[in-house]
């Protein structure tokens, strides 16, 4: 399986990762998927990851949004995509809306058959097997606008993963005692850090933070 | 409250809300026209709260300064509620010798501008005009002069009612409806949500200043816009065949263009050269709305009196603007005596008015009005049939997603490529369901069965993925909407024809701008899909939505702060904003709003295709 885990912040803190990425694409001129995790304003957000990605020499691009209907024409196409892009935005209603029009089984299988799924934020808890990371910690949270009871996610990895990481006490006061509760490892990044995993070598790309057993470790 | 209003001075650390003092009844238009208006005494009306002020359209208008929070403290409530809460002293009152306290008479008159209104008995001009409404005044800011009036200030003379009924009412009076000389909130927050997104839409329209409350859902609804003449002010009195007054609102019409800058030309050598100038900018103006009304599905009833429309193409008076999802070419607005004209109709409406502008010019020109038949095929006819085609063109190039220059180009350089496009476009545009006409809440319609904005949203995108051109059953799914029976998607020989044609006009204009201005493929169908995505969006607002959101708005509205509203409707257009050369990118929502904003996308979705 090929996924990249972006954390969050800008062009330039997020260079190495985009290396990485385009790395793991391995193809000439492949198309890429931008999936926003609600289709408000994501006109905007689509024109930017154009731009961003316009800069790797990525010419080709599909906008597809999830919370509207969509046709079953350009859905070929999205799965025929040799990436997928998940975006940034409120969790809960990202997972809402992707169970609702079917798409995690689909979204699972593209993974599983070598297309590389990528997600950024939101989009990257997504790629784990729930997504309590989303409610964690209570003030730094998204809100479950959407009043969803299931969490779970694609489930592609065995760890939590959770972005915009701040290095504080308090962030690592919330994830430690999680982890003396779960058993699931958090692998926790600042803007600009992330993951990258490939046939199922995990690869972190800046300073990430992991938390288990109550405890903390620095990677990198 | 005192007769004489106070003009707030620039107190250190105090706004300045010197400009509403010019908002006092006070207007050019009384004098320079003076048989084409109807003066009234007015008062001022207590129990009015400010439900929704447009801070940003106030800053354009230089009411508030630029550096104005969007917030309403209470010196500029007060200044609000002192400028347009009032009821004019009608007929009525005087004859019934209605008590008013004196403090509460205001010092100035304000005037009922008078119009050609087809629900009129008279149908010449003679009793009809602003039935409810009276002009507030006119403020200058950077260069533009604006008109300021207001809806729901009392019933007047010249009111349907008042000449149907051949007697005057009490303004509130509940025996009647439209005639009372009231307006509500509802009527108001309809043109607010409307007008705000058409208006970001680069649609010329009436904007909504304020919405001042009162109990039972009763409202002051303010307009504003930098000339709010219409037609129907000029035709009462070229039917009447009143030269002077004809002349003087020709003048005073144009000289607020000349003002302003409206206009192109500002000098003219002779009266025949500005009147036909005149009858020139009609013509230009109402061919580019009708166009666009065409191309926008924008439903707007118009009519040979000219009252839903200004001078300049805008619109005015929201209640019967509709925009439709799909093109419903043959839905009509069932008014009870008659059945209101279907879209396609709208272009010869425009034209039969700017037939009149021609027939306007030469009367002023020559002193003798001339049958409406003599300029049937006027150069001013020519010239609007002439630029209704042109902006047909070019409004699908730009639905299409093309940059401006490609589109001046194409125009230039390749128009039968363009034309080409554009016939077979129409084809699947206006193909109608085999259920056929059929009645709807409030008229009669037959559904169109293709959603255009989803072929030009998805086929760039498509083409820039694969090289293989959709076949006819792809084609379809992505173009049928969801009014499309079985039987209405039956790929006959023609369809696949059109299909092909469809795929093949739109490369052969791929291929020209990819040649003339040496760019590849991909680069320009990447553009493409970019600003199509934008124009195309997915959700885009409908007549029936905006109803609906504005009934979620009116159950929130106790707990709703003007600031509030202004928010939302700020929010909501903004997400509505289909330019994509727009500049600024809209703000997140705030957290209190998320929820009613949600609501919003999901009435916009819903009703998507609908009218």
């Amino acid at each position: 399986m090929n996924l990249v885990f972006y954390s969050g912040g800008n062009d330039q803190e997020n260079h190495l990762l985009d290396k990485s990425f385009v790395e793991v694409l391995d193809k000439k001129n492949p198309v890429i998927t931008f999936i926003p995790s609600s289709s408000y304003l994501s006109d905007q957000e689509f024109k930017s990851f154009v731009r961003h990605y316009s800069k790797f020499k990525i010419s080709r691009f599909i906008h597809f949004p999830i919370d509207v209907p969509f046709d079953k024409i350009l859905f070929q196409e999205v799965m025929r995509s040799d990436a997928i892009h998940m975006a940034g935005g409120n969790t809960f209603y990202f997972l809402h809306h992707l169970r609702k029009m079917k798409l995690l089984p689909q979204l699972r299988s593209f993974a599983q058959k070598g297309g590389v799924l990528t997600g950024l934020s939101a989009g990257a808890i997504m790629m784990t097997e729930n997504i309590e990371m989303a409610a964690y910690p209570e003030f730094d949270r998204d809100e479950n606008i959407v009043n969803i009871k299931n969490l779970t996610a694609l489930n592609l990895v065995d760890f939590l993963f959770f972005p915009h990481f701040r290095n504080s006490p308090r962030y690592d006061a919330v994830f430690k005692s999680y982890t003396k509760k779960n058993s699931k490892m958090i692998y926790a990044c600042p803007d600009g850090a992330g993951i990258v995993v490939r046939e199922n070598e995990l690869r972190f790309i800046g300073k990430c933070y992991a938390f288990s057993e109550g405890k903390k470790f620095t990677i990198n | 409250m005192n007769q004489i209003r106070k003009s707030p001075t620039d107190e250190v650390g105090k706004h300045s809300y010197i400009n509403f003092a010019h908002l006092n009844g006070e207007h050019p238009f009384k004098d320079k026209v003076p048989g084409g208006r109807v003066e009234y005494k007015a008062r001022y009306r207590r129990g009015g709260k400010v439900a929704y002020f447009n801070f940003e359209l106030a800053k354009e208008m230089g009411l508030i300064s630029k550096s104005h929070l969007s917030e309403l403290n209470s010196d500029l409530e007060k200044e609000i509620l002192e400028t347009f809460s009032l009821t004019i002293i009608n007929e009525y009152d005087l004859i019934n010798k209605v008590k008013i306290p004196e403090e509460d008479i205001l010092p100035n008159t304000y005037m009922a501008t008078r119009y050609l209104q087809l629900q009129h008995p008279d149908k010449m001009g003679r009793t009809s005009g602003d039935g409810r409404t009276i002009w507030n005044g006119r403020v200058r800011s950077n260069g533009v002069t604006w008109d300021v009036s207001s809806c729901g200030t009392g019933g007047t003379k010249l009111s349907p009612a008042c000449n149907i009924n051949k007697k005057f009412y009490q303004t509130g009076d509940p025996s009647i409806s439209y005639g009372c000389g009231l307006s509500e909130v509802a009527e108001g927050l309809e043109t607010l949500f409307f007008s705000e997104v058409l208006g970001k839409n680069n649609f010329k329209t009436e904007r909504l200043l304020a919405i001042i409350e009162y109990d039972k859902g009763i409202a002051i609804n303010v307009r504003a816009n930098p000339n709010l003449i219409r037609p129907s002010h000029f035709f009462g009195h070229l039917k009447q065949g009143n030269y002077q007054t004809l002349k003087q609102v020709a003048d005073y019409y144009i000289s607020r263009q000349i003002e302003n800058k409206s206009w192109g030309q500002t000098s003219f050598k002779s009266d025949k050269e500005k009147y036909e100038y005149l009858a020139l900018q009609t013509a230009l103006s109402f061919a580019e709305m009708s166009a666009k009304f065409e191309d926008e599905y924008i439903f707007c009833w118009l009519d040979w009196d000219g009252d839903n429309i200004l001078m300049d193409g805008g619109i005015i008076d929201y209640g019967s603007i509709r925009q439709f999802g799909l093109f419903h070419g043959e839905y009509r607005y069932d008014d009870v005596q008659r059945f209101s004209t279907t879209i396609l109709e709208q272009k010869q409406k425009a034209r039969y008015m700017v037939q009149c502008f021609s027939q306007i010019a030469d009367f002023l020109t020559t002193g003798k009005k001339k049958s409406l038949s003599h300029f049937k095929n006027s150069s001013t006819m020519m010239m609007f049939d002439k630029h209704f085609i042109d902006c047909k063109n070019r409004n699908l190039l730009s639905r299409m997603g093309l940059k401006k220059n490609q589109i001046e180009h194409l125009l230039k350089n390749h128009i039968s490529k363009v034309v080409k496009f554009r016939k077979v476009f129409s084809y699947f545009e206006r193909a109608k369901s085999k259920r056929g006409i059929y009645r709807v809440p409030d008229g009669i319609n037959r559904d169109a069965i293709f959603c255009m904005r989803d072929i030009l949203r998805e086929l760039p995108q498509i083409y820039l993925t694969r090289a293989s051109q959709l076949n006819f059953f792809e084609f379809q799914e992505i173009i049928k909407s969801s009014y499309a029976r079985k039987t209405d998607l039956k790929l006959t020989e023609i369809r696949k024809n059109q299909i092909t044609k469809f795929q093949r006009f739109y490369h052969s204009i791929l291929n020209s701008l990819e040649k003339d201005f040496n760019l590849n493929r991909s680069q320009l169908l990447l553009e493409i899909t970019m600003r199509s995505s934008i124009i195309n969006k997915y959700d885009r607002v409908t007549g029936d939505s905006i109803t609906y959101i504005v009934q979620k708005v009116l159950k929130k509205r106790p707990k709703l702060s003007a600031r509030e509203l202004y928010e939302l409707v700020e929010q909501f257009s903004n997400y509505q904003n289909l330019d994509p050369d727009k500049k600024t990118v809209s703000t997140k929502t705030p957290e209190r709003h998320k929820n009613i904003m949600q609501n919003f996308y999901s009435i916009v979705r819903d009703c998507r295709e609908g009218i």
